[in-house]
């Protein structure tokens, strides 16, 4: 028996090691990754299905572990794509930050499934775990400067700024 | 922002708030129905809210859910032994000497029954006439003699009854504390998609309205503690009868015997007065200074501390709050009583959440958007 592997951690859940990737939890160690865990939803959406709708209150956001989606925003001239969403992408950050109304829909365009996470239990997950509480909203903040700049720079928003 | 969208103005629509009148009663004469099983569920839910925010710090400390609860239950199971070995020994001395001193207690609480109604007596003439010393001294003969005997054996079958029920209560509290969690997911899991983010909204507000209720009666106990307490020591001090924490004590058991609502405070009543006669038994102004207290705060408990503690943890108006407390009294008499507010909580969430599903045309669309896209997928796999 090899003893060495007594000392090295098991290998980390596939779904954390996408979550692991996605900007906003991308200063999260390990352990505060495994606590997030407790608060994940895993959704399955049919092509075509709609994951979330523009205008209606945005209760979380969502990060994509398989197949392709699509968000759309309502224009002057009729729908508007503003991008595609792929695996380890998330979507829908801007509910963290309060349920105002969602800015896009989003349609799955093939079989997909996300993670979603619910801003209540993200912000009680903050509560009893300031320095988490700081990574995440750092990630935030960080997701909202990109995308201003990009905004700013004349670009369109990224796909995920629902 | 979609114009149809309308969820805010289907929350006052008047079926909804019958609904959830309807549902709080019904649900109430149901739980009556089922008492047996009802009460340690009710007990064992209580457990779970206190134990849960616990578990849930540790889990969120980084302890895994089994973690946290093999930690609790050690916890508990030491501080059992521990209270096993170092105060129960003592408190069942005590409890050994309380009870030779019972008959001497008896007799002193007899005697001031007796001196107060002599004196109306003197006083009244119609008291006079009626002989309330003598018929109130005959009946308790009497009752002693026989039907105290009946009562005791009925006190004794009825705990046997409710005894292998109160057995349920650690069970039951330890599988919601394993599984709750579990359970959540398996039901959220078969949440249609169109519904799930309503849904885990429903569940957080029902969590946070069980929370608040609790809280509320926590506030409530300590409202009740207080001025209870503080009446207690005021009126007792000068006679030696209480110091400070004897009143303050007293007030705190006379609280707990609230959550019964109306007979709980009848019989915190009777213990306080019956503790004052028993040490002060000459002065029956003072007992009657407490009953007027307890009268004062039975009012203040129903009409003030109620409505702006329970009530507003649960953002009822207190008008509501107080023909609820009625209105379940009187269909399901002491559970009644005590779920009314709290399955009127319950009820309310669930009434605003159907009521914005509902009310929204979008959601509905989109769920069966999904049955379509279903049938259309099983069409095509069949080649019909």
């Amino acid at each position: 028996m090899d003893l060495t592997t007594l000392f090295r951690a098991p290998p980390m859940d596939p779904l954390l090691k996408i979550v692991s990737g996605v900007p906003i939890f991308r200063e999260c160690n390990r352990m505060e990754l495994e606590a997030l865990k407790l608060h994940l939803h895993e959704r399955h959406f049919l092509a075509g299905e709609i994951v979330f709708d523009e205008g209606e209150e945005g209760e979380g956001m969502y990060v994509v572990i398989r197949g392709k989606l699509r968000a759309n925003r309502k224009g002057r001239l009729g729908k508007k794509v503003l991008g595609v969403i792929q695996p380890g992408e998330s979507f829908g950050e801007m509910a963290l930050l309060g349920s105002g109304p969602r800015m896009a829909t989003v349609v799955a365009e093939e079989d997909s499934t996300v993670l979603a996470m619910f801003r209540p239990e993200l912000v009680a997950l903050a509560q009893a775990r300031p320095r988490l509480g700081f990574k995440i909203a750092m990630g935030v903040a960080l997701v909202l400067e990109l995308r201003l700049r990009r905004v700013a720079e004349g670009h369109s928003p990224e796909p995920s700024s629902t | 922002m979609n114009a149809e969208r309308t969820p805010e103005r289907s929350l006052e629509h008047p079926i909804i708030w019958i609904a959830v009148i309807a549902g709080s009663l019904g649900s109430i004469l149901l739980l009556k129905a089922v008492a047996w099983l009802a009460f340690p569920l009710i007990l064992a839910v209580v457990l779970y809210y206190l134990v849960q925010p616990l578990l849930q710090r540790l889990q969120l400390a980084g302890v895994t859910p089994a973690q946290a609860l093999g930690i609790f239950l050690g916890a508990a199971i030491i501080l059992t032994l521990i209270f096993s070995l170092t105060l129960l020994p003592s408190m069942l001395s005590s409890l050994a000497n309380f009870q030779d001193q019972i008959p001497t207690y008896w007799d002193r609480l007899q005697g001031v029954i007796r001196d107060n109604l002599l004196a109306l007596e003197g006083r009244f003439a119609f008291a006079k006439n009626a002989r309330l010393a003598d018929s109130l001294q005959e009946q308790l003969n009497l009752f002693l003699a026989g039907a105290g005997k009946e009562y005791v054996a009925d006190v004794a079958l009825f705990l046997l009854h409710w005894l292998p029920s109160l057995l349920l209560v650690p069970f039951l509290t330890f599988f919601f504390l394993r599984d709750g969690t579990a359970f959540h997911r398996l039901v959220l899991r078969a949440v249609p998609n169109a519904f799930f983010e309503k849904t885990l909204l429903l569940f957080d507000r029902m969590d946070q309205q069980m929370r608040a209720y609790f809280r509320g009666m926590f506030g409530l106990t300590m409202l009740d503690t207080v001025s209870l307490g503080l009446g207690l020591w005021f009126l007792g001090h000068g006679a030696g009868i209480f110091g400070f924490w004897d009143a303050m004590a007293l007030g705190l058991i006379c609280a707990v015997f609230a959550w019964v609502p109306y007979i709980g405070s009848g019989l915190g009543g009777l213990l306080a007065v019956a503790t004052v006669a028993v040490k002060a038994p000459q002065s029956s102004g003072l007992i009657l200074a407490v009953v007027i207290l307890f009268l004062g705060v039975r009012l203040l408990d129903e009409f003030l501390y109620t409505p702006i503690t329970v009530g507003r943890a649960l953002r009822m108006h207190p008008l509501i709050t107080v023909m609820m407390i009625f209105s379940g009294g009187m269909l399901g008499g002491v559970y009644g009583l005590l779920l009314a507010m709290p399955l009127l909580g319950v009820f309310t969430v669930l009434g605003q959440m159907f009521a914005e599903i509902w009310f929204d045309p979008r959601l509905r669309a989109r769920y069966h958007a999904r049955g379509m896209l279903e049938k259309q997928l099983a069409s095509k796999d069949l080649g019909i």
